[in-house]
């Protein structure tokens, strides 16, 4: 018995019930759906008849022998074959053979020539997919009349050794169509868990527009949020650009706004205008606003995600709030105290409150000096009241010092970062 | 001024107008490559051989070629992918391979009959084909080579423009625009067996299977999604209607002059050296540079389509901007399709008649297969989603079509074994 056998070569064997009668040929294999490293085949899938075709799905158990015939356990009589394509839903035919699937060790995008089953125990393991050209002359048919013709002409030639295998460990297939992307999202979902979303945001940009398109939507809502914020400018844009409408601004929606706002600037304003459309009434007028303040100023580089108190609060409410708020996108160490028309009281911060009673007034925890930098502030100002007073984050204010949004450091970090490298590109 | 340049901005149909400029170019370009060498010197042999008794014929090509086309548009938004990566995916390896062997072959064949088309009519104007044949060789490499998909597509564009050769040399020809029109809108078919042979022959060779892959496969490139599609169906169906309107300009050309005179020619070279004691020098020269600006566009388009078609449904890597190392495949092909295509040409004995006879019965026998599986594909929900997927009106027009056309190729088939003579062109 083979240790390793093609899905090729088991394709279209004849099997036979435990009495020996054909009953059908092979046609495809179901694979378990579960998080295994490598899925096991759970059930074989026969076929007869060529034009009112029927099939059926016989699982693992009942096969007795897979030589050149597959021998079943049971009678014909225990068979239900059924005329409908009823399909399941981890298919070696439809989702892995013949499907593109992304190298993630290469980072590039391969087609499935055959696949490699590892075969233990009377059950199948998807090892490895085959995207070489052994493997697509195996599928043709003509390997053993090829082999031949390169062993008469050629007996070194690289072509009769060279397996192009990739475990399956390290791929990972791309959606297709509309209706498949859902069930094959959820196959894949498991094993991209453990890949840490720097590296797929990595792997993205090496891959072409529809590429990583169908690659992005086979994750769920909240690997898209973290891929996406992993990925570089340009990438964004470009995703952003390529996703319908609906999609884009919902992604906008769950990202930090001040990103959102960066995107949104290189956008075309017709573009803008349709996210717009999409997006909740709150969330499209909070980046409207951000978008009216010049990229540079405090005004474009602040984001609106920030936690404030009334000055009334306790301690213990801010320490409630803080807890709520632990998956919130912003900074949570900064909590800013605000009066009714949220004009800025004080700032105060996690160290300032954390071994206070919890039944003092958060408005005695503030910072003794009140500061904040205003709307049209520069970088530089900034990025000096940052240093001076090693704050993480700074609160940005109107003339009416009322509370437009915050500033962390990181913000301003990219923004001198980028500069630094123009000036440092401009010297050599 | 701001506000005048407000209202521009804000105004529906303007702005509608420049999405479908951004849109614009797959559809156009398609339509007008398939007036190449073999289809000018096709429609040249139909006005030459009987007058304005075919012209009527248009408008269900016309009709036709935008059902067809229009088909590959919306498969290539609603999926993402080439047609070739679809038949691969849906059709398994088999099907996909003995395909894109026979889409290689009859390509092949149909660019050698481009760079014959580029030879003929620069031999027009007395440029050996010693000397035009290898530099448009080296000026199709290096255009695709060394441009962008977006450089290159604006160049195309540009020179559909020179297709306006054939109107004006139609005007210059002096046609009975009365005739014309009259027999534009009248059907008649005469049942004699020359002239059905060229009535298929008009249908063959603008309905042509490599237009599917390209078509698809552009747009694709171009990474329109699915809320600019009703932009990219008006470019489809532009197209569809400007490349017809072209081939029928070259038949009234043809029909006023050589068959009113009752000159009887062979090729797309003959009728341009008809026109000039004909027509005077000027339609003459307009009918051979419109030759010359076809064969070589299509020259540029067909190696290149080629090549990605075949390598999409085989999984190998593709793309101009690719390293030969990173996609040896691709190159290889594109370098043979472009060396083989344009070195023949310059053969003492090159059987050219022998080439476009079989390229003209492969695109037949290939067409019918290529149609059906797409007719197969744009019905599947699965691919399509439930949006893009055919309505059933639209499936019985659909299936009206393509029996016909899928008919009238395996009758050109027949009658190309049959009358070879009749039915091979230039």
């Amino acid at each position: 018995m083979q240790l390793f056998i093609y899905f090729s070569e088991i394709l279209g064997r004849k099997v036979a019930d435990s009495n020996y009668n054909i009953i059908g040929k092979l046609c495809d294999l179901s694979m378990s759906p579960s998080n295994d490293v490598f899925p096991r085949a759970d059930a074989i899938v026969i076929k007869k008849g060529f034009f009112r075709k029927k099939m059926a799905f016989i699982p693992m158990g009942d096969v007795q022998k897979f030589g050149k015939t597959i021998v079943l356990k049971i009678d014909q009589s225990e068979i239900k074959f059924e005329s409908l394509n009823k399909g399941c839903e981890f298919s070696l035919g439809k989702v892995i053979l013949d499907q593109q699937v992304v190298d993630i060790n290469d980072q590039k995008v391969v087609r499935v020539n055959d696949v490699h089953l590892l075969n233990v125990d009377s059950q199948l393991y998807l090892a490895h997919v085959d995207v070489g050209l052994r493997g697509l002359v195996r599928r043709l048919g003509w390997s053993k009349f090829i082999d031949t013709l390169v062993k008469f002409f050629s007996p070194q030639s690289p072509y009769l050794t060279d397996e192009e295998l990739i475990s399956w460990k390290s791929t990972h297939v791309l959606a297709v169509g509309k209706v498949g992307n859902v069930l094959r999202s959820d196959v894949a979902r498991q094993k991209l868990a453990r890949i840490p979303t720097v590296e797929l945001a990595d792997i993205m940009e090496d891959l072409d527009v529809f590429e990583k398109l169908s690659l992005f939507k086979t994750f769920n809502a909240d690997m898209q949020h973290r891929v996406f914020a992993d990925m570089a400018p340009h990438e964004k844009e470009e995703l952003i650009e390529q996703l319908d409408d609906k999609e884009a601004s919902h992604l906008l929606e769950n990202i930090p706004a001040d990103e959102a706002t960066d995107l949104l600037h290189d956008l075309p304003p017709e573009k803008r205008r349709l996210l717009f459309r999409h997006m909740h009434s709150k969330t499209s007028k909070e980046l409207r606003k951000l978008l009216g303040f010049a990229q540079d100023s405090a005004g474009g580089l602040m984001t609106t995600e920030y936690l404030t108190l009334d000055q009334d609060d306790t301690v213990a409410d801010a320490i409630q709030k803080i807890k709520d708020n632990t998956d919130f996108a912003g900074n949570i160490v900064h909590l800013y105290v605000v009066g009714e028309k949220q004009q800025l009281l004080g700032a105060t911060s996690l160290r300032r409150f954390i071994n206070e009673d919890p039944k003092k007034k958060i408005i005695d925890t503030v910072y003794p000096n009140n500061i904040f930098v205003r709307t049209d502030d520069g970088m530089e100002e900034i990025a000096l009241l940052l240093e001076k007073y090693k704050f993480s984050s700074i609160p940005v204010l109107d003339e009416a010092n009322v509370i437009q949004g915050v500033i962390t450091s990181d913000d301003v970090m990219e923004e001198l970062i980028s500069l630094t490298w123009t000036k440092y590109k401009d010297q050599i | 001024m701001k506000k005048l340049f407000n209202i521009i901005k804000n105004s529906v149909p303007i702005r509608n107008l420049a999405l479908f400029l951004a849109v614009m170019g797959p559809g156009i370009i398609t339509a007008n490559v398939d007036n190449d060498a073999g289809g000018i010197a096709t429609y040249s042999l139909a006005g030459a051989n009987f007058g304005y008794s075919l012209l009527w014929s248009f408008i269900p090509i016309t009709i036709a070629l935008i059902i067809v086309q229009e088909m590959c548009a919306r498969m290539a938004v609603a999926t993402g992918k080439g047609l070739a990566d679809l038949i691969r995916e849906n059709y398994g390896v088999k099907v996909t391979f003995y395909l894109m062997i026979a889409l290689f072959f009859v390509n092949l064949a149909n660019v050698m009959a481009e760079f014959a088309g580029v030879a003929a009519s620069l031999e027009i104007v007395g440029i050996s084909k010693f000397f035009s044949v290898p530099i448009a060789a080296f000026l199709v490499w290096i255009l695709v080579v060394k441009g962008s998909y977006r450089n290159v597509e604006k160049i195309f564009l540009f020179a559909c423009v020179f297709y306006v050769a054939y109107i004006i040399s139609g005007f210059i020809a002096k046609p009975d625009w009365h005739e014309v029109l009259k027999h534009t809108v009248t059907p008649q078919i005469n049942w004699t067996l020359d002239y059905t042979v060229m009535l298929v022959g008009l249908v063959g060779t603008t309905i042509a299977p490599w237009m599917q892959f390209y078509l698809q496969s552009s747009i694709v490139e171009k990474g329109i999604n699915a809320d600019d599609y009703n932009h990219l169906r008006l470019d489809v169906v532009v197209g569809c209607i400007i490349a017809p309107l072209i081939a029928f300009f070259i038949v009234v050309t043809c029909a006023a002059t050589m068959f009113e005179s009752g000159i009887s020619i062979e090729s797309a070279k003959d009728a341009a050296i008809a026109l000039k004691p004909l027509a005077g020098p000027y339609a003459s020269m307009l009918f051979s540079f419109g030759l010359f600006i076809a064969s070589i566009f299509a020259a540029s388009i067909l190696p290149l389509s080629t090549a990605y078609s075949v390598c999409e449904g085989m999984g190998w890597d593709a793309g101009i901007d690719k390293r030969f190392e990173e996609a040896p495949e691709f190159f290889w092909m594109y370098a043979f399709m472009i060396i083989v295509g344009a070195g023949v040409v310059l053969l003492p004995k090159f059987p050219l008649l022998s080439v476009m006879y079989f390229s003209q019965v492969g695109n037949g026998i290939l067409l019918p297969f290529v149609l059906l599986l797409m007719l197969a594909l744009i019905n599947n929900k699965e691919i399509m989603g439930e949006d893009f997927v055919n309505t059933r009106s639209l499936n019985v027009i659909t299936w009206i079509a393509v029996v016909a056309i899928i008919v009238i190729t395996i009758v050109m088939v027949v009658f190309t074994f049959m009358y070879s003579s009749k039915v091979t062109v230039i």
